[in-house]
């Protein structure tokens, strides 16, 4: 097998109303953009749980993007007044604690801002590629997991809360 | 001293409260906490440099809660806190876990405590808060005793170890806070001890679904610390209760702090100082800053 | 759990970039996946009986769909999975083509990303909970938003059907621009003839209560539930005292103190006015910045002159709120301001041609309010700057409209009718002039349209330009139009009388404002958004606000007043049943586990969170936890996201699903 080239893996949280919509009309204005982000909805920025990032990183996320509605233009008023301020404070800690700042990124991108979703998926995978991959992260519990495989899997399961549990627990 | 047992005792015996929330003293340099429901029993309060236990705690404990919902007995509780104690139930009142009506606050002008039991009352052994403390006279208080004294000067080691890190590389701070929240063994004393940590259930019990991993290992440890950081942003009156409880020693109080800076120089807001002012969760304010967001 | 994957090719818009067998033969081997299949069209009949039959025969518990994105085909496929047997909730929808296919070129990675995509919506749908519709009351009342003719248009309709209106005009009187024309295109009817019985009719119908002079300060709640505020302006007039005699006018003795706006400036009016004779309510407003009363204190003469006393220098304005059901937005458009001098920054201004700066070069409406015949020249064409019949006269369209440099890139449609028109009223009333106009393509789609421009150039004798004018300088009395004849090949020189601007339509200064207060969405240039462009052109995104007019995009009459019934229509159908079905997407709290630190009633926009009492078996109260009301939950889970202790979940986005789609990654 050839050596694959790096792709980094993103992942956008985005509001129903105004970036998915945004990412809509990028598609029907037949925009391009890489492939790597995944956008996984939710209804307003304001209901975007930071520990969604940390989850997303520990899942092997290289980069987060979370996106909503402009200020004033919230489809419900004033959600994603609230979220900024927690995005904020948020960023701030993860840049204090040493996670690189572009690895979380922010933005406002209305439903009529289709070219603006594009170009902000483009920034933000080259942002990533540049950083790399974060590793830092995802290696945390190496020397544990390579003692114990299995626990990857457990704690897996475990976060999703599945019934059956791995037969390495025992 | 004696006027302060005998408001307590006088507070009991009228029937005014419940309970007093106060320190016992256990040897000359250490003191352990006291819920005096006896008015006998108030002649065992005292306060001095030794007083660390920040006892707003104890409001959002069960038992102590059940003490005020007794139908024939007063709803009240008193609690003697220092200035610094105030600001947290300041931000419990905020956050509703009790009624300014509900509390009698019996304060001191502070002078300062000392670093941890056991330590001789001098700036080297100064607790961390004291040296940046900017009220010495409790904001509110429905008793007050003592006099202000000067507080001994130290310097401020703490500020000096936020600005050592904010010089790092992002590598170096991760691999710093890397290696100091591997210590963690996840016995969540910074979590018992903390007065805004009165969740019925921590987000790090929720298991349906599994919010933090909660292996004590890397990845794990890194999670609760920052999301108890979070969730402290904006919110912690910086007692430094989490790190004198900490066994392993990790710089909680440094995060939190780091954290308290932000969130004066962003919002211009520091937690537990007014009652009259909307908590920092929960408002907003149109201007706030945008700038990271594309 | 059984699930049931489907993708579709949608023709070859998916299958083009994505591997959609691939994607699904992938899928069948997922834990959980009972059944995949890959289709052409699994939004048409035979896709979608497809599914249903896929469902019945694999008994299956969900359905993931790999399509065009749910805000185009959730609902589709959701009635399929009904109609089958399966809650709707448990639908997932994995967007293929709008996030996929459409915006990646290379195959390969669109086909691996549609696969990760498809794997996330199966990782959801698996935890996803079956949840019905909750119903709630709907206020059958609707409040329209502007009294121009749209506005008019939807008032009457919907009180004609026999609901209440609440009409709420800007101004002092409802009718709008188009009371301000003289005559309308392609009929030359008289527009106040045709406007005026309307406007009388709104005035006088039981159902509807006209609110002038008054604007919408602040929209709460949603759809079949909004309470509205309304400021109403005071007018310094008793309403129910005034009999609309108009001495107070004739006596006020600050004649010329403002510019008429109904006439666009082209006249001035008294402190004490009413916009223009034929105003419902025939009622006059106070104008604060010029009365003298408002001065020093002193005149009173309409005071004196009064015999109702209906004069009331310390009325205030006041708040109304109402309980609404629907609201229809018509606040209609301005015209694009060409004057460099009053210029906000959007928009360059065209100070090349001199508006603002030769009193008659001039707008549209400028010409309506010239050209009417009860006009401040009672219909005689005079140039504003000495009264002087105009003998050659330039027409130039386009100013502002499709001409990216100067900030609007969109065409505003009318005016190339509009200029015809008015080419031809005033080759009607000069005989002997010349009219040219300067045009880069002429658009006139619509009945009887294009014979009503070929009518002025073979008929009337305009004389049609195609080319753009440069500048416009005074010269001897005359304005120098230095354009160019692009069909010819040379420079075209004109000593013209009278210049008139065909300006863009723009929203009005506000618009976004008023968008904000309504929670609907707004294009750049201000014009609110319609739900969907082709399908749902009168919707806004939120439920319940629908749009009509020109504050949609530039319209005109018989465009404006078909989205106002069309408007007016979708309201009717939603007070067509008593109760409305609401999506269930909203969020409910663990009591056992709240704490009551009550930071989710903090962020709520919506006041949907309440203090709730847990007493013990004493009846004593022991907590205190948040109660979410159901009927006002708007399901946007900013609490969620706020509660610390993760004690509230949203339904439909639960963290248990959002927590498996991360996992999925």
């Amino acid at each position: 097998m050839t050596q694959q080239k790096w792709e980094p893996k993103i992942v956008a949280f985005v509001c129903n109303w105004c970036t998915y919509a945004g990412a809509d009309l990028a598609g029907t204005s037949r925009l391009k953009y890489p492939a790597n982000t995944k956008i996984i909805r939710v209804m307003c920025s304001g209901g975007i749980d930071p520990v969604f990032i940390l989850k997303a990183f520990e899942r092997g996320a290289d980069g987060v993007l979370v996106s909503g509605c402009h200020p004033n233009d919230c489809h419900y008023n004033a959600g994603n007044f609230h979220a900024r301020r927690r995005w904020d404070l948020f960023h701030k800690l993860l840049d204090f604690v040493g996670i690189e700042k572009d690895r979380l990124q922010f933005s406002w991108i209305s439903a009529s801002e289709g070219k603006k979703f594009a170009d902000v998926i483009t920034k933000v995978t080259k942002d990533i590629m540049a950083l790399g991959p974060f590793k830092a992260y995802q290696n945390m519990n190496s020397e544990f997991t390579i003692e114990f495989p299995e626990l990857e899997a457990v704690a897996l399961k475990e976060m999703l809360h599945e019934e059956e549990v791995s037969d390495g627990r025992a | 001293m004696e006027e302060l047992r005998k408001y307590a005792k006088e507070l009991l015996e009228k029937g005014e409260v419940a309970a007093v929330i106060g320190y016992q003293q256990v040897n000359e340099r250490r003191t352990k906490p006291i819920i005096v429901t006896d008015p006998a029993d108030a002649t065992k309060l005292v306060f001095n440099e030794y007083c660390l236990n920040n006892l707003s705690v104890y409001f959002t404990r069960a038992r102590i809660r059940s003490l005020m919902r007794t139908k024939d007995k007063p709803t009240k509780l008193a609690i003697t806190a220092k200035p610094c104690d105030v600001h947290s139930i300041i931000a419990l009142i905020q956050e509703n876990q009790i009624q300014r009506n509900d509390v009698h606050i019996i304060s001191f002008y502070c002078h300062g405590v000392v670093r941890d039991f056991g330590c001789e009352f001098s700036g080297d052994y100064l607790a961390s808060k004291c040296i940046t403390c900017e009220t010495h006279k409790p904001l509110y208080y429905d008793k007050i005793f003592g006099e202000d004294k000067v507080t001994p000067q130290a310097s401020d080691k703490s500020l000096a170890k936020i600005k050592e890190l904010e010089k790092m590389s992002s590598k170096e701070r991760f691999d710093y806070f890397k290696s100091e929240f591997d210590k963690c063994i996840k016995c969540y004393a910074c979590r018992a001890v903390c007065p805004l940590c009165y969740c019925q259930r921590c987000i790090t019990d929720k298991t349906i679904p599994r919010w933090i991993e909660s292996s004590s290992h890397g990845r794990g440890n890194f999670a609760w610390n920052i999301v108890r950081a979070f969730h402290l942003s904006g919110r912690c009156t910086g007692c430094g209760e989490c790190d004198r409880a900490c066994p392993m020693d990790i710089p909680l109080s440094l995060i939190n702090r780091r954290m308290a800076m932000e969130v004066k120089d962003l919002f211009s807001f520091v937690s537990g100082r007014s009652l009259e002012t909307p908590t920092l969760v929960g408002s907003f304010d149109k201007k706030d800053n945008d700038e990271i967001f594309m | 759990m059984k699930i049931g994957v489907f993708i579709c090719h949608c023709g070859e818009n998916i299958s083009r970039t994505v591997d959609c067998p691939r994607v699904a033969h992938f899928c069948e081997g997922l834990p959980g996946v009972e059944y995949s299949i890959d289709y052409k069209y699994m939004c048409s009949d035979p896709g979608q009986k497809m599914i249903k039959d896929a469902i019945h025969e694999h008994k299956l518990d969900a359905i993931v769909v790999g399509s065009c994105s749910p805000n185009m085909h959730e609902r589709t496929f959701r009635n399929a999975a009904v109609s089958a047997g399966i809650n709707p909730f448990l639908v997932e929808i994995a967007n293929l083509r709008e996030h996929c296919s459409w915006v990646h070129d290379d195959v390969e990675a669109a086909t691996e990303k549609a696969i990760e995509l498809v794997r996330m919506a199966i990782e959801k749908v698996k935890r996803d909970k079956p949840l019905t519709k909750i119903k709630v009351p709907v206020t059958k009342r609707v409040l329209v938003i502007g009294g121009g003719i749209a506005g008019i248009q939807a008032a009457l309709d919907v009180a004609n059907a026999g609901y209440e209106v609440v009409l709420v005009e800007r101004e002092p009187s409802i009718g709008g621009h188009m009371s301000q024309l003289s005559e309308t295109f392609p009929t030359l009817d008289c527009s106040q003839c045709i406007l005026t019985p309307r406007m009388v009719e709104v005035y006088q119908h039981p159902k509807i209560k006209l609110l002038t002079y008054s604007e919408v300060v602040k929209v709460e709640g949603f759809i079949g539930n909004f309470k509205a505020t309304i400021k109403k302006k005071a007018r310094h007039i008793n309403e129910d005292l005034c009999s609309g005699c108009g001495l107070c006018i004739t006596k006020c003795p600050t004649k010329k103190k403002a510019y008429n706006s109904f006439e666009e400036d082209l006249a001035f009016r008294p402190a004490i006015y009413v916009p223009f004779p034929q105003a419902v309510p025939n009622i006059p407003v106070i104008d604060e910045t010029v009365c003298m009363y408002y001065k020093n204190g002193k005149c009173g003469m309409c005071v004196k002159v009064c015999d109702r006393e209906a004069i009331d220098f310390e009325q205030k304005d006041t708040m109304l709120v109402a309980d609404i059901g629907a609201i229809i937005v018509a606040t209609g458009y301005k015209l694009y301001n060409i004057d460099k001098k009053t210029f906000d920054s959007k928009y360059k201004g065209y100070g090349e041609y001199g508006y603002g700066k030769y009193r008659d070069v001039i707008d549209g409406l400028q010409f309506e309010r010239i050209a009417s015949a009860s006009g401040p020249t009672a219909g005689e064409i005079k140039r504003p700057s000495d009264g002087k019949e105009p003998k050659k006269i330039v027409f130039i369209q386009c100013v502002g409209s499709r001409d990216p440099s100067k900030g609007i890139s969109y065409c505003s449609k009318i005016c190339c009718m509009y200029t015809a028109k008015h080419a031809m009223l005033y080759k009607h009333k000069v005989h002997d002039g010349e009219a040219y106009v300067f045009y880069m393509d002429i658009r006139a789609g619509g009945k009887m349209y294009d014979e009503f421009v070929r009518r002025a150039i073979e008929e009337d004798q305009v004389k049609y330009i195609r080319g753009r004018v440069s500048r416009i300088y005074e010269e001897n009395g005359k304005y120098i139009v230095k354009g160019e004849d692009t069909i010819a090949g040379v420079p075209v020189e004109i000593d013209a009388d009278l210049v008139v601007l065909a300006t863009a339509m723009i929203p009005h200064d506000n618009a976004p404002t008023l968008a904000q207060t309504i929670g609907i969405p707004y294009d750049r240039h201000g014009f609110f958004n319609e739900a969907h462009p082709k399908l749902r052109p009168v919707e806004s995104t939120t439920a319940g606000v629908f749009l009509a007019g020109a504050c949609q995009s530039p319209k005109d009459i018989p465009e404006s007043v078909s989205m106002a019934s069309a408007a007016a229509s979708k309201a009717m159908i939603l007070f067509a049943s008593d109760t409305l079905e609401r999506e269930p997407v909203v969020a409910k709290v663990n009591e056992d586990l709240c704490a009551g630190c009550f930071y989710c009633k903090k962020v709520c926009p919506f006041g949907a969170i309440e203090v709730k009492d847990i007493t013990d078996v004493n009846g004593i109260v022991y907590k205190e936890v948040a109660y979410i009301n159901q009927g006002v939950c708007q399901g946007c889970g900013t609490c969620t996201a706020t509660c610390l202790s993760k004690s509230i979940e949203l339904a439909g986005f639960n963290n248990e699903e959002i927590f498996a789609e991360i996992a999925a990654l």
